[in-house]
């Protein structure tokens, strides 16, 4: 700690701060333009200019002057005043007079620096500078006669968004902000339009719609990647004009640009039924009185077990645990599962088989009434854990790593918050990256190695990796307490999936003792990791409860016994209504999720889904599974809706409503209208009212709020891992000389970005990644359409020529309806195909 | 005791010839000072076109919320104008604020006071019939 007097107030600060950081959290006010708490400070405004005693006779910036013991420090002064006055009189020689029309006008900084030095004339002369205005690019137009030239945005796209994409040309007076007289070609995360201190760069999806004075600001959580980023959305008249992050101002352009989403043309605000094999609007009453009868038919004839529940990785944590109740208790089985079964919940599954099921102890109700979305349980002094979701690491944390391993990930894309850790992470010299992937990726460029692999070789790579560390250490013991270790190191060679392969090589390497070091999963949707924690698992209670064990607790609360039998996954339920089996599902009742879209191998599922006698889905919109559907109940979404969600680390995330439902309702408002009508009546106010239920039933979510990630940093965590097996075959599905990896790209959000006019202006469609000596050998030109076919079927696509891709690999975005890639898969993201000029 | 009498008849023949004061409204209209405050108006440029850049701030300093609507938008030129402009009259209290925020001086308070209507909706005027005549 620092002592310091700032204008005569005496302060205590920690080391290695500066004067402008030491001022502004106490409160005390320093003029300053280039300097942004998120980016690292450059001095070169010079507006926050400052004396300093003892020091040197003239004034220091205080954004890169560090605070030392005993300094004596003057921010306002005759003297002061009038070097910032001159400093911003020079910037606003050639400034415009925009003020009326620019976006920027009530939130500007040099408006506010022009007021608060009092600043009424500009007595000095220069050459005009050219007005320089890009209109061109997409989602950005930058305003050249508007910039102040301080950097920030250069800083933020190279040091944290990672992108480099926009840089200085020219010099001195004549500088600009540009990208080489090209319109803007980058990750359009739109970062450098909010950290920009004048209206320099602008949002096209906010230009001239609202004025910054007339905005309601509602915090709320990002619908789209695990991330969890906590914006604010900025709405006017009941609509979204732009989506904003406090503090650190990233985002990605999804999270960004997509909100487009709740107003999509396409989006259902009236239940559909189905009446003589078409789906007609119907009343809510009616939809819901059909759905009830149509789903208690089925349960009448066939048993409640005929009823299957899919769960929504984009619904809240309410809505699914209070499906999952419903089904539990409602109609008592566990038949119920959810499309993360596919990612998130497959992850999982592999390090739970290596580290074990969730274990807490030391946790105990609390009888004192909690906030809103806040756990009821207590850590106390000697609470304990163990288990996989102690080998969860948080994000936050990633940035301490000092080495990271991508394993087949392409990180920005799938999950820009690690993007961003990653970023800070590379700020010290020790750390060390290293990228596996058949492609190269954007962290390509900042590896310190990189591993290229065949597409589903992953675990060869990993037994690779494994077998160098027990080579170059003889008498190697892992860090973490391990069983089967010797046995593992033998059958290492000669020997069911990736996840298990990573969770092995992490309990041979990790040290879960150092702050990062950890396993990072990629959730895909928002709520991928809330819809497990809450129970819509076949296998598991909420919380990772036993099913055997821990019913006893649900079923007091719930009044209804809890089942003892496990049910049976998705991808189980699906090869039932293949085989026929007498335990196939006759109704379905999905509560969100496009399953024909989404699914590997999308003839087949759709082929399934016909055979389901009745099927109920919850949509914003008419999808190809709701298509499919016999009642489709619309659902709120994004700004509309209250609850929780639960990031990838673990983080709860608190929505708030900025608008009205508009004819729509909430998922679990919905369950509890159709859980009332089949016999079990589930009352709730609101949605804090179920998380407080929820909450209640998960002792592991100790100590978890607002903000907080599960599980608590003060359960002392015991790890022990077994080292499970694995096979090494590879094999990937299908005839053909190409290999083609099914993926996503950083514009969309699974499908439903596509429905967002500016993710749709970032990437309008699908275009199949080819190296460029295949396409020669193919004789096609960028742009021009090839026919992929698999075995499964086939689609036509436009090319893209880029060197990312090795020979013989092809790249498919699973964005876009028109070009469904899951047409051609059949088991996972990967395939053989044939390629054809189209 | 006769004076004052032909006293108060001189008053009264002299005010006979003298010019009467009464106006004839509405036959005859009372001419106001140039700054008398009458009801806004928008202001158009010597080629007729709206001087407004849908700024708002003249809906931002209305202390009695008449004016009630101001749509943006984008022209061919990238410039930005009003789509939609309402003032409801029946709120205005020609308090010339709005004139005084403008920065364009896109919008003036004219000399107009004849403002009573037998329905109040005929007051509430929208872009066309707040195009200053030129
Ligand atoms: S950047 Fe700020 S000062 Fe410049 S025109 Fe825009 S609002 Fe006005
Ligand atoms: S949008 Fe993002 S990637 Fe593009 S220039 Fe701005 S900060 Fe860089
Ligand atoms: S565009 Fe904005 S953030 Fe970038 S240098 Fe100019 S003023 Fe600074
Ligand atoms: S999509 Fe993910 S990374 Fe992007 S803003 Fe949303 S939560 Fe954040
Ligand atoms: S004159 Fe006053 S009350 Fe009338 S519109 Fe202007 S600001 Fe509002
Ligand atoms: S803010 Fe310190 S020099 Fe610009």
């Amino acid at each position: 700690m620092i002592n310091l007097t700032i204008d005569g107030k005496a302060l205590q600060v920690k080391k290695g701060k500066t004067i402008l950081e030491a001022a502004l959290e106490n409160g005390i006010h320093i003029p300053h333009l280039c300097y942004h708490p998120a980016i690292k400070a450059i001095g070169s405004c010079r507006i926050c200019v400052v004396e300093v005693k003892p020091g040197p006779p003239r004034p220091q910036p205080a954004c890169t002057t560090p605070v030392a013991e005993g300094m004596e420090v003057i921010t306002q002064s005759e003297r002061l005043q009038d070097l910032r006055r001159e400093l911003v009189k020079f910037i606003l020689v050639n400034h415009p007079l925009d003020c009326p029309w620019c976006d920027k006008a009530g939130e500007c900084l040099l408006q506010d620096l022009t007021h608060e030095l009092g600043i009424d004339v500009v007595d000095y002369e220069a050459v005009k500078v050219p007005p320089h205005i890009d209109y061109e690019s997409r989602l950005i137009e930058r305003y050249a006669t508007r910039c102040v030239t301080c950097g920030r945005c250069v800083r933020v796209c190279r040091d944290r968004v990672g992108a480099s994409a926009i840089n200085f040309e020219n010099r001195g007076y004549f500088t600009e902000l540009g990208c080489g007289h090209v319109p803007l070609e980058c990750e359009f995360c739109g970062t450098c339009i909010d950290i920009c201190p004048v209206g320099a760069l602008i949002n096209k999806l906010f230009k001239y719609t609202a004025r910054s004075w007339e905005l309601t600001k509602t915090k709320t959580v990002c619908p789209y990647c695990g991330g969890g980023c906590n914006y604010e959305v900025h709405t006017k008249n009941g609509r979204i004009h732009r989506v904003r992050s406090q503090g650190s101002l990233l985002l990605c352009g999804r999270g960004r640009f997509g909100f487009g989403v709740v107003e999509a043309p396409e989006r259902l605000h009236q239940p559909l039924i189905k009446k003589d094999g078409q789906l007609v609007e119907a009343p809510w009453d009616e939809a819901l009185d059909y759905a009830a009868r149509g789903l208690k038919e089925v349960i009448d004839n066939a048993g409640p077990e005929a009823l299957y529940g899919i769960g929504s990785p984009r619904a809240t944590n309410e809505a699914n645990y209070l499906f999952q109740k419903f089904i539990r208790a409602g109609l008592g089985h566990n038949n119920l599962d959810s499309p993360a079964r596919y990612n998130f919940a497959r992850a999982l599954a592999g390090i739970a088989a290596v580290f074990g099921t969730a274990q807490v102890s030391g946790v105990a109700l609390e009888s004192v009434k909690k906030g809103v979305y806040q756990s009821p349980w207590e850590v106390q002094e000697e609470a304990k854990g163990s288990g996989f979701p102690f080998v969860l690491g948080n994000t936050q944390h990633l940035s301490h790593a000092d080495v990271i391993l991508v394993i087949g990930a392409d990180v920005t894309p799938e999950m820009p918050t690690y993007g961003w850790r990653i970023m800070d992470a590379l700020k010290n010299e020790n750390f060390r990256l290293v990228v596996a992937n058949p492609r190269k990726t954007k962290f390509d460029r900042y590896a310190n190695l990189k591993l290229r692999y065949q597409p589903g070789s992953e675990r060869l790579l990993l037994i690779g990796l494994m077998e160098a560390v027990l080579e170059a250490q003889p008498g190697y013991t892992p860090h973490l307490e391990a069983a089967g270790f010797e046995d593992f190191k033998k059958t290492l060679l000669k020997t069911s999936d990736n996840a298990t392969a990573v969770a092995d090589l992490f309990l041979l390497i990790g040290q879960t003792c150092n702050k990062g070091s950890a396993l990072y999963p990629i959730a895909e949707k928002n709520n991928s990791r809330g819809v497990c924690d809450v129970g819509v698992m076949p296998n598991y209670l909420p919380g990772y409860q036993s099913l055997a064990e821990d019913g006893g607790a649900f079923a007091k609360l719930w009044g209804k016994p809890v089942s003892e039998k496990p049910g049976v996954t998705l991808g189980e339920m699906l090869d039932q209504l293949e085989n026929n089996e007498p335990e196939a599902p006759r109704a379905l009742y999905v509560l969100g999720g496009d399953l024909v879209r989404l699914l590997p191998n999308r003839a087949r599922t759709e082929r399934l889904l016909q055979k389901v006698r009745f099927m109920v889905v919850q949509d914003a919109f008419l999808t190809d599974t709701a298509r499919l559907a016999d009642v489709v109940l619309p659902v709120a979404i994004h700004a509309e809706l209250e609850g929780t969600y639960t990031s990838t680390d673990g983080r709860l995330g608190c929505l708030q409503a900025a608008l009205s439902p508009n004819g729509t309702r909430p998922d679990w408002q919905i369950i509890t209208e159709l859980s009332q009508r089949l016999g079990y009546p589930m009352k709730y106010g609101s949605a804090t009212a179920i998380f407080a239920e929820m909450a209640q039933l998960m002792p592991i979510w100790a100590g978890i709020r607002e903000g907080h990630r599960w599980p608590h940093k003060k359960i002392s965590v015991s790890l022990q891992g077994k080292f499970v097996p694995f096979p090494t075959e590879i094999s990937i599905p299908g005839e053909g000389k190409y290999t083609l990896i099914v993926g996503k790209t950083l514009a969309h959000s699974g499908s439903y970005t596509t429905h967002a006019h500016g993710s749709q202006t970032i990437m309008p469609g699908a275009a199949l990644k080819i190296n460029p000596a295949d396409a020669q050998v193919l004789k096609v030109q960028e742009g021009e359409p090839v026919k992929i076919s698999s075995n499964q079927g086939e689609i036509t696509v436009p090319i893209a020529m880029t060197v990312e891709l090795p020979r013989g690999v092809v790249f498919l975005a699973d964005h876009f309806s028109d070009t469904p890639a899951n047409l051609l898969t059949s088991n996972s993201n990967l395939c053989r195909v044939q390629l054809q000029k189209g | 005791m006769i004076y004052p009498l032909i006293k108060g008849l001189a008053t009264t023949l002299k005010h006979c010839v003298s010019k009467p004061i009464t106006l004839q409204y509405p036959e005859e209209k009372r001419q106001v000072y140039p700054r008398f405050r009458g009801h806004p108006e928008l202001q158009v440029d010597e080629d007729g076109r709206l001087k407004c850049v849908a700024c708002t701030l003249c809906m931002t300093v209305c202390p009695s919320r008449a004016i009630t609507k101001i749509t943006p938008a984008e022209g061919p030129n990238h410039e930005k104008y009003p789509a939609e402009f309402v003032i409801d009259l029946t709120r205005c209290i020609f308090c010339g604020f709005c004139q005084e925020a403008c920065p364009k001086g896109a919008i003036a308070l004219n000399n107009k006071y004849e403002l009573a209507q037998y329905d109040k909706r005929v007051l509430i005027y929208d872009l066309e019939k707040l195009r200053a005549k030129a």
